[in-house]
């Protein structure tokens, strides 16, 4: 693990733990949590606050009157919606910028996280799990690549041979050129960011879910979803369709190929539902 | 379905985008049709140069039985029912179905031997089985990879471009 260790320790421009997830998430779980311990929380990051509520003031949450502090907010959306909320603010923070070292451009990796957000919820919900925590996973399961992009700048041949010539998966090719892949850099970085065990095994393990025991279903819901936003052109840069397809994850999810078809119609149309979430294209 | 007459100043380009799921149509020679996000979709541009007429689809899945309520309200979001609404709504602006240039972009795939993952696959088999029937040819085609694509049409010129994801340059895909 040293090795990971020394890949995170040197990148200069990471970004601060996102800390307000790790403190609702563990929320989440609790039934009898008093609305006042969630406002206390958000309200401590006033520019977190104006977002939220200016995001939930926007045409898109549906609200018939406008809210004018957390405490409406949450009592009128619900704890699970302005949890979302807070993710999608937060995601955006850590994920909007450009990673060159990966051939995506500014927001890019942004609309790909977010589509794959929508994708494991659509997938949670049909499938009867709860969705906060896919929803979670899959908006920050390629946080790795902020740690690896400035090592792979400069490499887009090498990359390229990898993946085309050899036969390589992307993540193989990461860890031919460099010695480790964005993948278990992203969990390694979100449990030293405390996130639940649950969620840094599932970013992990997000192009091998069975291994991702005992959360295998979890990491699997995150595995379609990332395909997923691949198939809805949200999947930008490099070479990035060179995932390998894992036919044992819709046996462990008991799911067929028309399924996924299925999934890919209602990620598309969640996306133009939620349409403050993605930025809209040039 | 929206189908473009617009009035234009003479000289000015009208740019219109396709949205997944989405079709465009125009005789309007200023025009230039766009479709971003093409992943494992298929773009589709059909262009008559005679009628100076043509369009653009974005159309997702293979297959419009898997919803056929969403279908009928949106044949473009599949490609058996959008390849039909295209080339009706280019009809319309007078283009002739064995005058047209048929472009085809995306359909990229990942490592999948299975095959039960690659939708890309399954959209371009659809796109293909259709034209076969119809005894249609396709005039130039970027399809597959593992790559996302931007396409483009230019409706004065009938000129198809492509943006490859990763790659900052464009390039010409067909000069009708």
């Amino acid at each position: 693990m040293q090795i990971l260790d020394d890949y995170i320790n040197r990148v200069k421009t990471l970004p601060p733990a996102p800390r307000i997830l790790t403190e609702l998430l563990r929320l989440l779980n609790d039934t009898e949590v008093d609305a006042g311990r969630i406002v206390d929380l958000i309200a401590f990051d006033p520019a977190l606050t104006a977002k939220l509520l200016q995001r939930c003031n926007s045409a898109a949450s549906g609200l018939a009157e406008p809210v004018c502090d957390l405490h409406q907010a949450v009592s009128l959306m619900g704890f699970n919606e302005i949890y979302r909320m807070v993710a999608v603010v937060v995601g955006e923070g850590l994920l909007g910028a450009a990673q060159r070292g990966y051939g995506i451009d500014s927001g890019e990796l942004w609309q790909h996280s977010a589509t794959a957000a929508l994708a494991a919820k659509v997938i949670a919900d049909k499938l009867g799990a709860e969705s906060d925590l896919a929803f979670t996973a899959a908006l920050l399961h390629d946080i790795g690549k902020l740690v690896l992009n400035g090592f792979l700048e400069g490499s887009y041949e090498p990359v390229l041979k990898q993946t085309g010539a050899s036969g390589q998966s992307f993540i193989e090719a990461e860890k031919t050129l460099l010695g480790v892949e964005h993948a278990e850099v992203g969990g390694r970085l979100l449990a030293r960011w405390n996130f639940p065990e649950g969620l840094v095994q599932t970013v992990w393990h997000h192009h091998d879910p069975v291994e991702a025991h005992p959360y295998q279903q979890l990491a699997g819901y995150v595995y379609l979803a990332d395909l997923i936003a691949h198939c809805l052109g949200q999947g930008q840069g490099f070479q990035s369709f060179a995932i390998r397809g894992r036919p044992e994850v819709l046996e462990m999810l008991e799911i067929s190929p028309k399924e996924i078809e299925g999934f890919v119609l209602q990620t598309a149309l969640a996306v133009e539902e939620a349409n403050w979430i993605i930025p809209r294209l040039p | 379905m929206r189908t473009s007459c617009l009035k234009d100043v003479a000289g000015f380009d009208k740019r219109l985008v396709v949205g997944v799921g989405a079709l465009e149509v125009s005789n309007n020679p200023g025009a230039i049709l766009t479709t971003y996000s093409l992943g494992s979709c298929l773009g589709v541009t059909i262009y008559d140069p005679l009628a100076r007429a043509g369009g653009l689809l974005h159309t997702m899945l293979p297959d419009s039985t898997i919803n056929a309520a969403k279908a009928a309200e949106r044949p473009a979001m599949f490609m058996d029912t959008g390849l039909a609404a295209l080339f009706r709504a280019a009809y319309e602006l007078g283009a002739e179905k064995h005058r047209v240039h048929i472009c085809v972009a995306g359909g990229s795939q990942f490592m999948d031997d299975s095959g039960l993952f690659n939708i890309g696959q399954r959209n371009y088999k659809m796109f293909t089985d259709i034209l076969r029937q119809h005894g249609l040819v396709i005039a130039a085609r970027a399809v597959g990879g593992y790559v996302s694509r931007t396409m483009q049409l230019q409706i004065g010129t009938g000129e198809v471009r492509l943006k490859t994801s990763g790659q900052h340059s464009e390039t010409i895909l067909h000069r009708s």
